[in-house]
């Protein structure tokens, strides 16, 4: 019965599905049957900067099943998004917490009892940037592409779940477009999820004429009694935003509970900081110890007027021979 | 700072072993007052325990080893620490009692036991974990805490080794969550997450080069797109947008309109930059070719000067350059000959002293002042003579009487 927490509101329809059938197990109904039932709510803490508002204003315009709430005041108490995922419906919360008016992180979390993943977001670049040419509907359907390298690891392996019922628009949602005509790809590389979104771009081949497919109808009003193969060329325009992201917590349960994935390898963006910082005074620090240094050094050679050794007096002096 | 400095280089051998003593000092104090405040009741039992911490910090957690067998590496390495003391004065069978009574800082820990305790359940290899774990911590009291090290900087730290924060990776917890979570693939048909792995992993050896990095997200997103094609198109769900499909995009038309400006403005500026090298080096050779042209028509004229003189000398000289220079030079005064005589003659049959003259006094044009003087002839002192200015020249006509009389 857990299993089932994906159908969202589905419960009358899993009851009415047993009973109709008659069967024990939920799942060895048909196909038709089986929905993805994804809602998403998306909201920032406060203190978040025009990028970052920017970045989750394209996120929404491209996630037709979420829902948009007002920023976050506490930055503490984040088990109250359970709350407001419940109260709009929502079992996914897409939360950006600005630190320091620079740093962001994206928390993801499947809103009743979790996981919960927390993600330190770099280099981003919003849509309205990057200036790329790529284009899509607003409310289509995406394709999510993932590196095999996240089905390697345990922890890498619960955010590709995340991110598929994050990212991954269902066929249900309310305002979705039929159409599939964008991508996007998430990359492991160095440790961190390098996130992209492009635009399929579909061109024919040569003027081969495309074969009568039913959903090549659409697409093509041109002639195609012929039943060859269509022939078409993929290419993909980048749409924007860009992103990254660096997995630093897996929480069990949704925003709580224990934490059972901790990344040794994140540096927070402040000891980064303060490292930059310290190495910048480490040079006035050393310089200064070794002048100290030199000062004792030439003082315990008797090369000083005050302080150290007294300077030996030489039994060949003036003073010492005509005393 | 500087005082720390010659210390550092005075005791750098030996700073491992006092540093650890230190912290193990430190611990035994704070040890000690949480027991005076949690159970004064066992104070006389523990004390001369206590003594026996001191220096084999080791032995004790070999000693606290069924204890700690429990916790597998979930902990901060604080409360790591502190858990190496608490055996010490906690009895056995009131733990969870004890835990209650600690300060804060021990109920934090008592967390984390709690959550060990039931990450144990979930698995059996986070045992083996956790006895990795206390070898990894053990291996630790040699090293310097981070916070330590912070205070050093960067070029000073290059050869000592910080504590790394334990890393937790409950992989059966992680298992669990992802069963809990995951969608039926196997079960939905494929239109309904679109969701697609590459079959092999996208490796990138230098994150740092963008045009590759960029090349490879694209490669992959390339691939995955034309699976989820094909598998689309195989469950007949519709993929492409039709041309006569119009609904709001994601980008506005404003902003797509400002992204073809901006294309547009690229493009003629990077027209105009190109139009403007070429401009550039067109200048540079431009000049580079009058030069040329004008050196060589002033070697021309030049060389053209030298052989008038030397005809006009074998003219007017009478025979004065021997015959040999004229056998050298015979083609080309020739040639020159030739050239003067067209001159002379007119290029087509005039006279050419008509028609310097003509140009003097005119056959049309402007009569007057053309005989006067003006700069440039005034300037002019060819034709000056300081003999024809003295005036004498008709005086020696007569001869003196005497001369007179002898010629008779």
């Amino acid at each position: 019965m857990e299993k089932g927490r994906w159908w969202g509101r589905g419960q009358k329809t899993r009851n009415n599905v047993r009973a109709s059938s008659g069967q024990a197990m939920p799942w060895a109904g048909d196909l038709v049957e089986r929905k993805n039932k994804q809602r998403v709510l998306i909201l920032s803490s406060r203190g978040v900067t025009m990028r970052h508002r920017h970045l989750l204003q394209d996120l929404y315009s491209m996630m037709p099943h979420s829902r948009k709430e007002a920023k976050l005041d506490t930055k503490t108490k984040l088990y109250q998004l359970n709350e407001l995922a419940e109260l709009y419906n929502c079992n996914n919360v897409l939360f950006f917490e600005a630190r320091k008016g620079k740093d962001l992180y994206a928390w993801m979390s499947k809103a009743p009892n979790g996981p919960t993943v927390k993600m330190h977001l770099q280099n981003l670049h919003t849509m309205e940037e990057l200036n790329f040419i790529g284009n899509c509907l607003k409310g289509s359907r995406p394709i999510l592409s993932f590196d095999a390298a996240f089905e390697k690891e345990a922890h890498l392996r619960v955010i590709k779940e995340l991110l598929t019922h994050i990212f991954g628009v269902p066929k249900t949602s309310r305002k979705v477009k039929p159409f599939v005509d964008h991508v996007m790809a998430f990359t492991i590389a160095d440790g961190k999820i390098w996130t992209r979104v492009y635009q399929i771009n579909e061109s024919e081949v040569g003027k081969k004429k495309p074969a009568a497919d039913g959903e090549e109808m659409d697409v093509d009003p041109a002639p195609k009694k012929k039943g060859g193969k269509p022939e078409y060329d993929v290419s993909l325009v980048e749409i924007g935003p860009r992103f990254v992201l660096t997995p630093i917590v897996i929480q069990e349960s949704s925003f709580g509970g224990p934490i059972i994935y901790e990344n040794k390898e994140f540096v927070s963006p402040n000891q980064i900081r303060s490292d930059l910082r310290r190495a910048k005074a480490g040079k006035y620090n050393r310089r200064t110890e070794a002048m100290t240094e030199n000062k004792i050094k030439r003082g315990e050679l008797g090369l000083t007027t005050h302080g150290g050794r007294k300077k030996e007096k030489d039994p060949l002096s003036d003073s010492v021979l005509f005393a | 700072m500087p005082k720390k400095g010659v210390l550092k280089s005075a005791l750098d051998a030996h700073k491992n072993r006092n540093y650890k003593l230190e912290r193990q000092r430190k611990q035994e104090k704070a040890a000690r007052k949480r027991k005076q405040a949690a159970e004064p009741l066992n104070e006389d039992g523990e004390s001369g325990e206590e003594g026996g911490v001191q220096l084999k910090e080791p032995v004790n957690v070999k000693d606290n080893g069924e204890k700690k067998s429990k916790a597998n590496g979930t902990k901060a390495s604080k409360a790591s620490k502190a858990s190496k003391n608490e055996p010490e004065w906690e009895t056995e069978e009131s733990e969870s009692g004890s835990d209650d009574e600690d300060v804060p800082d021990e109920t934090a820990l008592g967390l984390a036991r709690l959550d060990d305790s039931e990450s144990d359940i979930s698995g059996d290899d986070s045992e083996e974990e956790a006895e990795d774990d206390e070898e990894d911590e053990a291996e630790e009291e040699e090293d310097i805490a981070l916070s330590d090290i912070e205070s050093l900087a960067s070029e000073d730290k290059g050869d000592i080794i910080p504590h790394q924060r334990l890393t937790i990776n409950n992989t059966t917890a992680l298992t669990a969550a992802v069963n809990r979570i995951q969608l039926p693939y196997a079960k939905l048909a494929f239109s309904e997450h679109m969701s697609v792995t590459t079959d092999e992993p996208v490796e990138i050896e230098d994150v740092e080069d963008d045009l590759n990095r960029e090349l490879a997200f694209y490669k992959q997103a390339l691939s995955t797109v034309k699976d989820a094609r094909t598998l689309l198109k195989k469950e007949g769900a519709p993929f492409s947008r039709p041309a006569d499909y119009f609904a709001e995009m994601v980008k506005s038309d404003e902003h797509m309109g400002k992204i073809k400006q901006k294309l547009i403005d690229d493009a003629a500026g990077k027209k105009a930059a190109a139009e403007a090298r070429k401009q550039r080096d067109l200048k540079k050779f431009g000049k580079q070719v009058q030069v040329a042209k004008l050196q060589e028509r002033a070697k021309e004229k030049k060389d053209t000067m030298e052989k008038i003189n030397i005809l006009k000398r074998k003219r007017s000289g009478a025979d004065v350059t021997n015959t040999n220079e004229e056998d050298l030079f015979d083609v080309e005064l020739d040639n020159t000959e030739t050239s003067g005589d067209r001159r002379r003659g007119g290029s087509d049959g005039k006279n050419f002293k008509r028609s310097k003259k003509n140009e003097k006094y005119g056959f049309g044009g402007k009569k007057r002042h053309a005989k006067s003087n003006d700069a440039m002839s005034s300037a002019d002192g060819r034709d000056f003579s300081h003999k024809k200015m003295k005036g004498k020249t008709g005086a020696a006509q007569r001869p003196g009487k005497a001369r007179r009389m002898k010629s008779r």
